[in-house]
Formats: C-alpha cells, structure tokens, sequence
C-alpha cells in the first residue's frame, strides 16, 4: 500500500506540468524510496526521469513496490482541483486499479477526494550509465529559460559552444540569427544567480528548441539547471528538488548529416 | 496485391512487431518507396472536387504528379528523405496476374459503357477508377519530376518491393514503405504503411518491424513465405478454402508447403484441392531470391532541386500553379539543409522490464492487443 502525503500540493502540481508535454503516459514507480519515473517521448528524443525521495513528503510510506500508469492529462486536471496549500496525499492499494489524490485545506475542514484510473502502460526501460561529460554547466533556471524562449523566435535549433571562459548560444534562422554570451559569474549574496562551467573539453552542440522548449517547463521546480554536454552524446538537463529527489532530461543533439 | 489476413495473422501473434506514429516521427530516416504503388494511388485518390483527375490544358493527366510533388515536400518538410522505387519487368509467373488485372479493367469499361446513359455520376465513377493503370510515360514523368526536385530514384530490375526491401536490408535505407504485405516475404527490417496517403486522411503510419513478426509466429523465412502462399501473393494461386486461421495452423502442422501437399494428397476426404501444376516452389524462389540490384550497387544522392526546371516542367508543360512550386521548392531546400535529430536508441540499452510486475495485468495486455486503437493504452476497468 502506498501512502505518501505532501506539505503543498504545489510540488506535484509543478512537476505534473514539467513533463505532461512531452509524455503523455507514464508509470510512476513506488517503492520504498520514493517515487520515480522514467518515460521518453514518442519521436524517442527526449527521455524524463523523475525521483521524488521519501524526504519531499511529510509522511511516506510504501511496503511493496507499486507501479501506477498515469494519464498526465487526467492526472493534471485532478491535481489542478487542489489549492497550492492543501496538504496532498496519493493513496493506493498494493494491486491498484486507480490512484485516490486527496486534498486535506490547512485552516478549514474541507477534504477533496478524486480518484483516477490506472492504466497498463508497456514502457520498456533505458538503462542510463553514468556518462562522463566534457562540460559541466550550472546556471539560474530562469536564465536558462530566458534564454530558450528568446532565441527560439529565430530558428528551430539552437547551437551551444562552450570554450574556456565562455558559454555561447547561438540560432540562426532564414529571417536572422540571434545568440547570448554566459561568463563565468560568482553571486557571494545569491548563490543561485552564479554561472559555473567546469569544462574538460570544449564542446560544440545542437539541440532541437522544441525540445528545449519542453525542458523549460520544469523552471520553477529549482532555483538553478544543471547542464551536463558531451560530444556526440544525449545531453544532460537537471532541476534538483531542494526537498529532496530531481528531475532530469536526457535530449539527444542534432548531427549534421556527414554523407 | 497483398496478401489476404497477413495483417491480422501478425497483429494476432506478434502484437509488439506493429507499431502506429505519426509521420513526424520518422524525422532524420531514409525511406524507400514503392514508386509504381503510389503513383497508382495518386491516379485514384488524387482528383478535383467533381471526382475527375486533375489535367492540364491540353487534358493530360497530372494527378500522379501533384500527389507525387506534394507527398514528397510532407515527407521532406518533416526532414524524411525518400528515394523511390519503379518496377523493372514482371517476374514471369506474374504473366497470370496481370492477365488477370487486365481482365478486370475489361470488365469495369463494359459496365462503363452499359451504364453510361443510365447509372449516376457516382457509379460510372467507381468503374472508371477501377480502369486506372500507371502508363510508361507517368512513370517517366513521375521520374523526371524526381530528378528536378533532387530527390534519388531506382530502377528496378524486377519487382519494385523487393528492391525496397533489398535497399533497407543493406543499410541505405531505414525502411521499406509499400501498402503491400507482400512486401515482407523480402525481408526488409522494417516496412512502412500509409506513408504516402494523404494529410487530410490523418492516418497514422504503421510500422512493422520484420523480425518481431516472424519471431512473434515462430516461423523461419521460407515457412513465413510459405505462409504468404498459401493466403494469397500475386505469383501463384491459393489452395481454395484455406484462409489465414486455416493457412497458419497447416503452416504450424506442416511446416511447408510440400508437406501440406502431401498430407492433402495421402486424405483423400480432405476437403482441400491443391491446384494442377501449382508453381509454389517457384513462388517461393522469387521471395527467397528476387531479382535486384544489390544494394552496395546503389548510390543514393539528395540535392538540391532545380527550381527552374521544375518551373518550366511543372508550371509551363504541366499547367501547375507557379507560387505552389515555387513554395514547394523552398521547402525542399530547407528539408535538405536542417541538421538531423538525433534518437535517444543507441545511446541507452533497453532492460526488459521486470516480468513480475506485469504478471497480474496479462489478461488486460491480451485485451489490449486486438483493441484498434494502440495495443498499449488500454484503461483498466
């Protein structure tokens, strides 16, 4: 039986809205850790991987592993009927056939209780290896998302060139191209406003803005993104939970045809 | 033209070998196509609202181009690149076929002309798309057309499936698309459905990958092609009574057709009649080994288009809409200049899910996989 009860229901309300875009389905494994989830898109671009540890609820409790299919689309009405405050619990048998989100007001007595239908979801699972990357970013999430929004007006692509003091993003499209320079930056008062590269190799990449575009939906689940690129290599997006667990996307770059 | 039950005899065994997407997903894949299959589509579906073919001034037909001119642009716009396919000559065993198509064409331009004066607009319709074949010289335009667009084309020697299969058997393509299922009996990793139908039909691709099928039956090659035979391919007839349930179970029981034959032979009170001087066994040499050019032979090239040929083709010869080609070839440049999307596969190793979990919801899986829709959103009850 699953039981797992959060503060707000804020979290999973934002979390819900990260992914719901680029899958549409997906199982979200209970165990006793907390609960993951691993989903890649449909054109297999873009691979989601959730984990919200046993510390992000304020109670938790999971005997045997369970897996829930979920409906985003449905998920997200239901989970759209709580207000952010409302204390937000998942409760589930140890077979289920459906999911119960119950919202608990803090001051008044009112409980809202809706239960959604689980489906039977045939996802295979990616084996994902700790990868060593050439370049490691840290950055203001809103930054980030700044930065994708603007230069997706000028093409489908954007271009990111990493050297040894600079991050450098670059979109070229047929009307004209638009780029945005990152320095290294240290913020002693505000830690999350600070741009780091650790750079091993510097790297030269292109990634799909449509995708990109998906990935920015998870910027206020985390003050600051952590990119992980490589050459030739699916590229690392990461969103750390500050109350424990993450969420990342693993989006494979654009190659230019060498035929 | 194709293979009776195939579909529903795979969907039955090996629902994991289908698959339905939409066409963007095919972004950054070589596609082979059967040329002569869809031209002839775009003869048939290809028409103005009155339901005659679209022509130019002098009343030639341009159905075939338009179809194949715009199809193309969807596919490359959605950064697929397609090389086309056209039929070299008939296998001979084909001959009875043919014959037969022929006859058939006869027939409609009879009820044609009997109904002619009495029957409605609708009727005489539907008879004349019965009389449509691909003539030499559509093919020659369609391959013209091709050539100012920049888009590869190949002749076959023999049958245009087999060379598809051949092309993406070899690597030079990622799939072979063709209607027919006839298609499978060559091999090809995966073959492609409903690629070249019309946007407007909104019908998803469907995918089925080859050796998903053949695993999910249990069969080898030669018993899948046996198989083939025996629901119907264009080479041979068919044993009459045997449909696909009946096809599969002697398949299974046999394990080839010279068995089935004996076995129906040796019981007189069987029900079957295997027909005289029945050419299976060369039927099946034209599955095993089809007349192709070998794929390490072909060098696939997409350029840029002509813009000015295709002006003076399309626009002067043919009586097409200047802004349209115009537009058309824009969107070839663009297709052929976008990087590739890259896929996630190859980077991260698939593990099988554990086989527990999905122990307690087998009955719904076996539900889910003949319900039209997608053999896995099937919702619990």
């Amino acid at each position: 039986m699953l039981e797992g009860k959060f503060d707000e229901s804020t979290l999973l309300k934002k979390i819900v809205d990260a992914i719901k875009d680029c899958v549409k389905l997906c199982n979200f494994n209970c165990t006793e850790h907390g609960i993951t989830v691993q989903a890649v898109d449909d054109s297999r671009v873009l691979l989601v991987s959730l984990l919200v540890g046993q510390t992000a609820f304020s109670e938790y409790r999971c005997d045997r592993d369970i897996t829930l299919g979920i409906d985003l689309d449905s998920f997200s009405k239901i989970i759209k009927c709580g207000n952010n405050e409302d204390y937000l619990t998942l409760l589930a048998e140890d077979s289920p056939d459906a999911v119960m989100t119950i919202f608990e007001d803090k001051k008044k007595e009112r409980v809202s209780e809706y239960s959604l239908k689980l489906m039977n979801i045939d996802s295979e699972f990616l084996k994902i290896d700790d990868m060593e990357y050439d370049t490691v970013i840290n950055m203001p999430s809103t930054e980030f998302a700044k930065i994708v929004r603007d230069l997706k007006n000028m093409s489908e692509s954007l271009n990111i060139i990493v050297t040894k003091d600079s991050v450098k993003f670059t979109s070229e499209g047929e009307s004209g191209s638009g780029s945005v320079v990152l320095k290294p930056y240290t913020d002693m008062d505000k830690p999350e406003e600070s741009v780091t590269v650790h750079l091993d190799q510097p790297v030269d990449l292109t990634f799909g803005l449509k995708y990109l575009n998906d990935i920015i939906k998870a910027t206020s689940l985390s003050g600051t993104i952590t990119i992980k690129l490589a050459d030739k290599t699916p590229a690392l997006f990461e969103y750390k939970l500050d109350v424990g667990g993450y969420l990342r996307f693993y989006l494979a770059p654009k190659f230019d045809e060498d035929e | 033209m194709g293979v009776k039950g195939l579909n529903q005899l795979i969907k039955e065994h090996s629902p994991g070998a289908f698959k339905e997407f939409q066409l963007k997903n095919l972004f950054g894949r070589k596609v082979a196509i059967d040329a002569s299959m869809c031209l002839y589509q775009f003869l048939i579906a290809v028409r103005q609202s009155d339901g005659q073919q679209l022509t130019n001034e002098s009343g030639e037909t341009t159905s075939h181009l338009s179809g194949m001119f715009y199809r193309t642009i969807r596919m490359v716009e959605n950064n697929i690149k397609p090389v086309y396919v056209f039929d070299g000559k008939p296998p001979v065993l084909k001959g009875g076929e043919l014959e037969k198509r022929l006859l058939k064409r006869e027939e409609a331009q009879k009820q044609i002309d009997s109904i002619k004066d009495t029957g409605t607009v609708a009727e005489v319709m539907k008879f004349e798309k019965r009389l449509v074949r691909v003539s030499r010289e559509q093919n020659d335009e369609a391959k013209k057309l091709l050539e100012l667009m920049g888009i590869p084309y190949v002749n076959a020697p023999c049958e245009a499936e087999a060379q598809c299969a051949e092309l993406a058997r070899t690597g030079k393509v990622f799939a072979a698309a063709s209607e027919d299922m006839d298609t499978l009996c060559y091999e090809p990793p995966y073959l492609l459905r409903h690629l070249t139908f019309a946007e407007a039909r909104k019908m998803p691709i469907n995918q089925i990958t080859y050796s998903e099928a053949i695993a999910g039956l249990e069969m080898t090659k030669p018993q899948f092609i046996d198989m083939c035979i025996l629901l119907g391919c264009d080479y041979c007839e068919t044993i009459k009574g045997v449909g696909p349930v009946t096809a599969y179970k002697l398949i299974k029981e046999h394990g080839s057709l010279e068995k089935i034959i004996e076995h129906i032979n040796s019981n007189p009170t069987s029900k079957y009649k295997v027909p005289e001087n029945w050419p299976y066994d060369e039927a099946r040499q034209l599955f095993m080994d089809p007349e192709v050019t070998k794929g390490e032979e072909v060098t696939l090239k997409w350029k840029e288009p002509d813009v000015e040929g295709l002006i003076q083709y399309m626009v002067r010869e043919k009586g097409f809409s200047e802004d349209r080609i115009r537009s058309g070839a824009e969107k070839l440049k663009k297709g052929l200049k976008t990087g590739v999307q890259g896929r996630l596969d190859g980077f991260f190793s698939v593990v099988a899910k554990p086989g527990a979990k999905a122990g307690d919801k087998k009955g719904d899986k076996k539900r889910g996989s003949d319900s039209k829709a997608s053999n896995n959103k099937k919702k619990r009850k």
